[in-house]
């Protein structure tokens, strides 16, 4: 008989990515009006745990957020997307958090408690890649990236994996194990109007970080990208850029 | 202290782009003046034509039909302390990304990803790409050992110049588990229209909408030999099918031009078009990544200039 699971669903807030940045002292800085919402892979990620718990095979899934005072809107977000419980470990921020200190905490909170970890592949700001694959690491768990295809028949998990256009690769995890989930075809919910009324009245649990757990930053400088090529930009009006590029395709002999 | 290159797989044999990352541990192993090795992770990937009198080479002899992460960081960490290394790099693909960061708790080290330029210079600088492209991120190497991986197209291939088979070590596997298995799929590869055109032109998420879409098909169709594709966004979202999807986890194009149409540009996708001969870019955002790879860029709406370009174009040819 398949034992119903425990499901842990890693969550990260991120700026929009419309949202305008600015450098301030080599560091980002957004403006106020930013709009901060859930990482894209991770709601990928938390829609597979769903899609786990629509089957009725999850005893319950948990989110979690490391992060200043606003990540509890994403959490919120999960809640209403049809998580169980939500948790908020309170930092002062989590921009430049390197991967190890939010992969170290998550495992201290996780512990051995959970048969199930989702991430989602990356985040879009940060860009890492590395969440998931240290928290399995630091549990000694097994684990894959990149899934985009996950099944569940008599407690072995089978996941398919990414790799390019052409190719993917397929095996088991046993569990308990992390799971990183790349985006796909399968979209993501929107929250139902019977769970948004019941996230109303949720309580998120807040948890103070472990002290022990040095919050060190990734000691580094950020610039603007810099430029592989000489962007030779079109200029004018419509009609004049339309001839421009016209002549620039001729040259090229491709038109 | 030495340097480390990992090889990555490709269609089940060793990643050519592996020579990618020789080349950049090269200038790491000339500033630092250490030797350099490099791993390949698995026996029946035809690894030994990777090695020289100029490093060495260590075959891990797994199978990579066994592939699990957790038994090859077991694995590859004895190595890295084996050989002493200072330096860990890896390719930046989904197979090797899988596994290598998890590298770092077990020999605990620092790891930084997508890695797109080093400078030695001075110090020994890496930079990353971040926020989706709009920003780059210097880290400056303080500590080691560390690991690195480094986007694909990055370097200039390395020249292995004069193969020498006696170079090679070889690391037998005894405890292998027959129980542990995977397969490999390979999708439908019918379809090559991405490899053979001569224009792509590319689909960002700012078409908004499938049905608009059609303007991109129209605009491509105005060139002998083009294809249509897409930022991965544009295929999750299921407008265009994963086979036409560029970047590191789709494909990589090499055509005469590629147009990105209302393409932001991050780096994974940026990874996949630095094959193109002319990258033209049409994005409303005058500051949108995608113009710092571009030979030509035109701030427009695509919506506006599309339509007008595919005029001009009817009634001038």
């Amino acid at each position: 008989m398949q034992t119903k699971l425990k499901i842990l669903v890693c969550i990260k807030q991120v700026p929009d990515t419309n949202a305008s940045l600015c450098l301030n002292n080599g560091m980002p800085e957004y403006d106020e009006k930013t709009v901060y919402v859930i990482n894209r892979y991770d709601e990928y990620a938390l829609e597979e745990a769903l899609q786990l718990k629509d089957r009725g095979l999850t005893s319950y899934i948990h989110t979690i957020s490391v992060g200043p005072g606003r990540v509890q809107k994403a959490l919120r977000r999960s809640l209403e997307m049809g998580a169980d419980e939500a948790f908020h470990i309170q930092t002062q921020d989590d921009g430049l958090n390197t991967p190890h200190v939010i992969a170290q905490t998550i495992t201290q909170f996780a512990q051995h408690a959970y048969d199930i970890i989702f991430t989602g592949v990356m985040s879009e700001d940060a860009m890492n890649q590395q969440t998931g694959q240290l928290i399995a690491a630091m549990l000694g768990y097994n684990h894959a990236t990149g899934v985009t295809e996950l099944s569940l028949i008599n407690n072995t998990i089978t996941i398919t994996r990414e790799l390019d256009a052409q190719e993917s690769l397929m095996y088991n995890l046993p569990i308990p194990c992390v799971i990183s989930v790349q985006s796909s075809i399968q979209k993501p919910r929107y929250p139902s109007l019977s769970n948004v009324l019941r996230a109303r009245k949720q309580e998120i649990a807040i948890i103070k970080p472990d002290l022990a757990i040095p919050f060190a930053q990734t000691k580094c400088y950020f610039t603007m990208p810099q430029k592989t090529t000489q962007c030779q930009f079109i200029e004018g009006s419509i009609s004049q850029k339309v001839t421009e590029l016209y002549a620039i395709l001729h040259k090229n002999a491709v038109l | 202290m030495s340097i480390l290159v990992i090889a990555d797989v490709k269609n089940h044999t060793v990643n050519p782009s592996t020579l990618e990352i020789l080349s950049a541990a090269n200038e790491i192993a000339k500033k630092n003046n250490m030797p350099m090795y490099i791993l390949i992770p698995f026996g029946n990937i035809g690894g030994d034509s990777y090695c020289s009198n100029e490093f060495k080479t260590c075959i891990l002899d797994l199978d990579i039909e066994q592939y699990r992460a957790l038994n090859l960081v077991k694995y590859i960490s004895t190595v890295i302390r084996e050989v002493n290394a200072s330096y860990i790099i890896g390719l930046h693909t989904p197979f090797s990304i899988d596994y290598i960061p998890a590298l770092s708790v077990e020999i605990n080290a620092q790891c930084v990803t997508q890695i797109h330029s080093l400078d030695v210079s001075e110090y020994i600088t890496v930079t990353r790409g971040s926020h989706a492209g709009k920003l780059d991120q210097h880290i400056v190497i303080n500590e080691t050992p560390i690991i690195l991986t480094i986007l694909p197209g990055s370097f200039a291939p390395y020249t292995i110049t004069d193969v020498q088979t006696k170079e090679i070590t070889t690391i037998h596997i005894h405890e292998k588990d027959k129980h542990v298995y995977c397969k490999f799929i390979t999708k439908d590869s019918k379809d090559t229209s991405l490899d053979e055109a001569d224009v792509i032109v590319g689909a960002g998420k700012g078409i908004g909408s499938r049905e608009n879409l059609n303007l991109i098909f129209e605009f491509a169709k105005l060139f002998p030999h083009s294809a249509v594709a897409g930022s991965r966004i544009v295929c999750d979202y299921g407008w265009l099918p994963y086979s036409k999807q560029i970047g590191i986890t789709g494909k990589s194009i090499a055509p005469k031009v590629y147009i990105a149409c209302a393409i932001s540009g991050s780096s994974q996708h940026v990874a996949g078009i630095k094959g193109a001969k002319t990258i033209i870019a049409i994005n409303k955002d005058p500051y949108a990544p995608i113009f710092n790879v571009s030979h030509y860029g035109v701030v427009a709406d695509i919506f506006e200039f599309i339509p007008q370009f595919i005029d001009f174009v009817q009634n001038n040819t």
